[in-house]
């Protein structure tokens, strides 16, 4: 856990631009908090899981990611827990911060305006409305 | 749940993890062990040993990628950190940065002239290769030709190997005659270096051999830059060397600076040539064994050693000593690396004294800087004791918090880099131009650039130096007492060991500025001796004006003609009261020297002809130089190319061969000619200030005949003033006579062999010293001004109780003063030593010269008890005095300590000006 000494020595206030454009991993590390608290191996059991196993992160690159994004306000140690009996007591969990929604949000609306342009310029084709 | 002890895996892991920051480790190890073994379960129940040796792999790539990219963040965090700290202080980081500055300019600059001179390769084709093969024994240390198609042939283990000789030449492009240097080169020289023209071509095999051939030159880049203004017209143009017409055939590259170390030549031009730059003889001197004239390179087959060449060139070697044993008997061949022979094996010897002893002194100089900083770095870290303590509650580790305190030791070492740098490249320049200066008849002109290699050190001085000065007060920071900090808002540092250790940086600044005092002193004593030194004839009010009609072609009849034109022109220009010519002025580079004997031989076996320095002087020479004729007479009209050939000794030789008679009527040889002794002149000094007397003769110039002269002119007013009529006066008689050094004897000397390098030596030590003794004193100024903030309230109450300003100083005075002497106790006796390795550089002064020590002790105690007075006499100044009428004692100890601020203003500075002041203080008056 980052000590109050190292939120001092860091510690700076950004807007939320100032955040983009994320790193696709630090991206798929929010989106997989999105939807509640999850410790590390299960981040990145999701990330693989959702990606069909293209997007594989070692626990090397997860922690440093995990480490940043505390830093930055965008994900904090939960102090929940999940029901003893299906829990190793052991595992810290990770919890988005409403920053940490809001930057994620940001990043796909972004992402989302590069693919508006690509369709409007017929890189990709539009999705087919049924 | 009971954990299991950790298998094989884990405890592979968990080694692997040990690459990432410890911080990082504290907080995630543990998760990421939990999450590979996960990964691990995973693998084995998919059953695909693929997956298990993939997730290995990538665990590895990950740790080995991950890892340092968390240690960059770490120290970037640091440095960010130490620039806002650095901010926030100015005044304390502008001077340590400016203290580290010039503390490593000094480091800075000797490596960049030990670089340029002996480590910088040439630039060439792999110059690795390359090989000197020289004569180990002794000037000269050149090859023959002749010798050197002879170890060419060893192609077993040699590519191949070039020849080169300087020459002083006169080039004249058709405005004028210009005296430059120019470098015979063997055919093969820029074929086997690996070198491209930049204009036109190169010299090309067996170019200018015929008789009969087009002379042809190539021009070296930097002179075609400055003489022609790089116009590419130039090639196939015509222009005179020495009188004789050359084809300049092309430029060579801009990056080729040639292969002598300190000498810029101008020209490169076929070594087949050579003969027109010689005195006439009857064979050619590239045909004679015994002219050692060219500096030789090999180049080393590929994947030869340098020890196989040496053997096989050994081998040759002696064959050649069989073949020829008269011209060969004292070679002894010597074959090492090309760096090792830098500048030449002649004054290799002095630089490997001189260099260490400079380089010795600019380390004293780092080392006292590092100190003064590490002071300046204490004083600071006492005074953040709170901010430590409270990090420290914040959850902070000790050894961050250390780290952090190197950091920004290492970030003001960094930025004393772009301090030191600066002043470097300024000294190194004026260093050339100083050099450029000593004499055009050698052109030195080295390259003390400023590249990559130097930067490099400078870097790692930096991070040296800042690790050196930030060590002490990081540990400082380590041991501080966290809660009594806190509460003693600063002042519950670890002040006993943190304060002893400040003394004794201080006394060891105080031992090192001594000596590099007494070393500089020592050399300027030095200079001021050699300058007092009887030289045996007048320099002072001369001008000397040199010429080499010789080497332009003139023979004997004309030189001569030449001679006395100009001395019989010059005499009689208004301001002059005697001219007369030496064929080379006493105390310049070099002296001219020959073997001479008595008319009868002694009969002792063993008795070998001494070796005497010899000149060619014109009739008034003695008279012009006011030098003594002791007995007989000087030359006169009678002496010239018909008559009798004669000769003029000094005392000294004069007693060494008759003793006990005149020399006057005898006769002796000198290098097989027979010549009448006609006069003594008394002994001076010819080639430097401190050679015990020595032979000396002297030959009319009618009858010696040299090809160059230089012309003494005693001036009525100051010399300098009459160069211009002087110069004029000689190009009238014949322009196509190129004249160089026109110039006071007394810039002659301090150029020349006679005061140079003793002025160079005075000039770097002095400044070391100079800037050794600020920065000590600043160092003790800093300490007793802390001593004396820490002792506010215990001087205070001293005053208070009757204490007079007088015994407060005179206490801070005796411990300045204690410091001072213990510095200066272990200060001589270093001194003593350093000064006694530094004996063969000193001339005329003892090492242990009793005035130097005694003067530098008595500065260095004059500013040490200075540095101590000023900050006691403010201290005094700004505590209350006793009341009048003397109150309770609990009242008067409320009148202890601080004065409110609006009542002392200049102390409020005053302890904020000491070094990191006095937190505690600011928490007094706050009450």
């Amino acid at each position: 856990m980052r000590t109050p000494d190292e939120v001092l020595m860091t510690s700076r206030i950004r807007s939320v631009d100032a955040f983009l454009p994320l790193t696709p991993p630090m991206l798929h590390a929010l989106l997989a908090l999105a939807d509640g608290d999850k410790h590390g191996y299960a981040i990145l059991k999701e990330i693989a899981r959702r990606t069909d196993g293209a997007v594989r992160l070692s626990a090397g690159t997860l922690y440093a990611l995990v480490r940043r994004a505390t830093a930055d306000g965008l994900i904090v140690e939960s102090d929940e827990r999940p029901d003893i009996s299906l829990d190793d007591e052991r595992r810290r969990y990770y919890r988005l911060t409403p920053l940490g929604r809001r930057v994620a949000a940001a990043e796909i609306a972004r992402l989302e305006s590069i693919v508006e342009m690509a369709r409007a310029k017929k890189l990709v084709p539009r999705p087919k409305t049924t | 749940m009971p954990e299991r002890p950790p298998s094989w895996p884990d405890r592979l892991f968990r080694a692997l993890l040990r690459a990432f920051p410890f911080d990082f480790r504290t907080d995630h190890a543990r998760e990421m062990e939990q999450t590979f073994r996960a990964q691990r379960r995973e693998a084995h129940q998919e059953g695909s040993m693929t997956a298990l040796v993939r997730l290995w792999f990538e665990a590895f790539r990950d740790v080995f990628t991950t890892a340092p990219r968390e240690h960059v963040t770490i120290l970037v965090q640091d440095v960010v950190y130490a620039l806002r700290a650095l901010r926030r202080a100015p005044v304390f980081a502008a001077s340590a940065v400016l203290t580290l500055g010039f503390g490593m300019s000094a480091m800075t600059g000797m490596f960049t002239i030990v670089n340029a001179i002996m480590l910088r390769p040439l630039a060439v084709d792999r110059p690795e290769q390359l090989v000197s093969i020289s004569n180990r024994t002794g000037f000269p240390y050149g090859l023959s030709f002749l010798d050197l198609q002879d170890y060419r042939q060893l192609s077993a283990v040699l590519t191949d190997a070039v020849g080169y000789a300087p020459q002083i030449a006169a080039l004249d492009a058709g405005d004028g005659a210009e005296r430059t240097t120019i470098e015979m080169v063997t055919d093969n020289y820029f074929s086997v270096l690996g070198v491209q023209p930049a204009a036109g071509r190169l010299i090309q095999p067996n170019e200018g051999r015929a008789p009969g051939d087009a002379p042809v030159i190539v021009l070296a880049h930097r002179y075609w830059q400055s003489r022609f203004a790089g116009d590419p017209a130039i090639v196939g143009r015509s222009v005179r060397l020495n009188g004789q017409p050359f084809t300049i055939i092309g430029v060579a590259s801009p990056s080729f600076g040639g292969t002598e170390t300190l000498v810029r030549v101008a020209a490169y031009v076929p070594a087949w040539m050579f003969d027109m730059f010689s005195a006439p003889t009857a064979d050619s001197v590239l045909d004679d064994r015994a002219r050692r004239l060219f500096t030789v390179l090999g180049r080393l087959q590929p994947g030869v050693s340098l020890a196989q060449a040496r053997a096989a060139l050994g081998v040759r070697a002696a064959a050649l000593a069989r073949d020829y044993p008269s011209t060969h008997k004292d070679v002894s061949l010597q074959v090492v690396p090309e760096t090792h022979t830098r500048p030449n094996p002649e004054i290799a010897p002095f630089l490997r004294v001189a260099a260490p002893a400079l380089a010795g002194l600019a380390a004293l100089l780092l080392l006292i800087t590092s100190a003064n900083v590490a002071n300046l770095l204490m004083a600071r870290a006492a005074s953040r004791g709170r901010e430590v303590a409270l990090r420290a509650a914040l959850g902070a580790r000790r050894g961050r918090i250390v780290r952090q305190f190197l950091t920004e030791a290492v970030v003001l070492a960094l930025l004393g880099t772009m301090v030191a740098v600066p002043i470097v490249v300024f000294a190194m320049r004026a260093l050339q131009d100083l050099i450029a200066g000593v004499s055009a008849i050698a052109t030195f002109e080295p390259d003390f650039r400023v590249d990559v290699r130097v930067l490099g050190v400078a870097l790692a001085l930096a991070i040296g130096a800042g690790i050196v000065s930030g060590l002490a007060p990081a540990i400082l920071a380590y041991r501080t007492d966290l809660s009594r900090s806190l509460q003693g808002g600063g002042r519950g540092t670890a002040g006993g060991s943190g304060s002893r250790f400040r003394n004794t940086l201080v006394v060891a600044q105080v031992a090192l500025s001594l000596t590099l005092l007494v070393s500089g002193g020592l050399f300027v004593r030095s200079l001021d001796r050699a300058r007092n030194i009887e030289l045996g004839f007048d320099p002072d009010g001369v001008l000397l004006a040199s010429a080499a009609p010789g080497m332009q072609g003139y023979d004997s009849v004309r030189r001569l003609a030449f001679y006395r034109t100009v001395g019989d022109r010059i005499s009689a220009l208004p301001g002059v009261t005697q001219a007369a010519w030496i064929s080379v002025p006493p105390l310049g580079i070099t002296f001219p020297r020959a073997e001479v004997a008595p008319d009868q031989r002694p009969t002792d076996p063993d008795w070998r002809p001494p070796t005497v320095y010899t000149a060619d002087v014109s009739s008034d020479y003695f008279v012009t130089a006011r030098v003594p004729v002791v007995e007989g007479r000087a030359f006169d009209d009678r002496d010239n190319a018909e008559s009798a050939p004669v000769v003029i000794v000094n005392e000294a030789l004069a007693k060494q061969f008759w003793p006990d008679r005149s020399p006057i009527g005898r006769r002796l040889t000198a290098d097989g000619a027979m010549l009448d002794v006609v006069g003594v002149v008394r002994n001076g000094k010819y080639q430097n200030v401190w050679e015990t007397p020595r032979g000396m003769i002297f030959r009319p110039l009618a009858q010696g005949g040299s090809p160059f002269a230089t012309l003494a002119v005693r001036a009525s007013r100051s010399p300098s003033g009459l160069a211009p009529a002087v110069r004029e006066a000689i190009r009238q008689i014949d322009p196509d006579v190129a004249l160089y050094d026109v110039r006071p004897m007394s810039v002659h000397l301090d150029n020349g062999s006679a005061f140079f390098i003793f002025r160079v030596g005075a000039f770097i030590t002095g400044v070391f010293g100079g800037m050794g003794l600020l920065l000590a004193s600043i160092g003790l100024y800093g300490v007793i001004a802390y001593h004396v903030s820490q002792r506010t309230n215990e001087i205070g109450v001293r005053m208070a109780l009757g204490a007079r300003a007088a015994d407060i100083i005179r206490d801070v005075l005796l411990r300045g003063g204690r410091y001072a002497l213990i510095g200066i106790a272990i200060g001589v006796l270093l001194a003593g030593a350093l000064a006694q390795m530094l004996r063969t550089l000193l001339v005329g002064v003892s090492p242990f010269d009793p005035l130097t020590y005694a003067a530098v002790v008595v500065l260095l105690l004059t500013v040490s008890l200075l540095a101590s007075f000023v900050p006691a006499r403010r201290a005094t100044a700004c505590l209350p005095r006793i009341p009048a009428r003397p109150r309770s004692k609990s009242r008067r100890a409320a009148t202890i300590g601080f004065p409110p601020a609006s009542q002392a203003p200049p102390c409020a500075r005053m302890h904020r000006g000491t070094r990191g002041g006095n937190p505690g203080s600011r928490n007094n008056r706050a009450r």
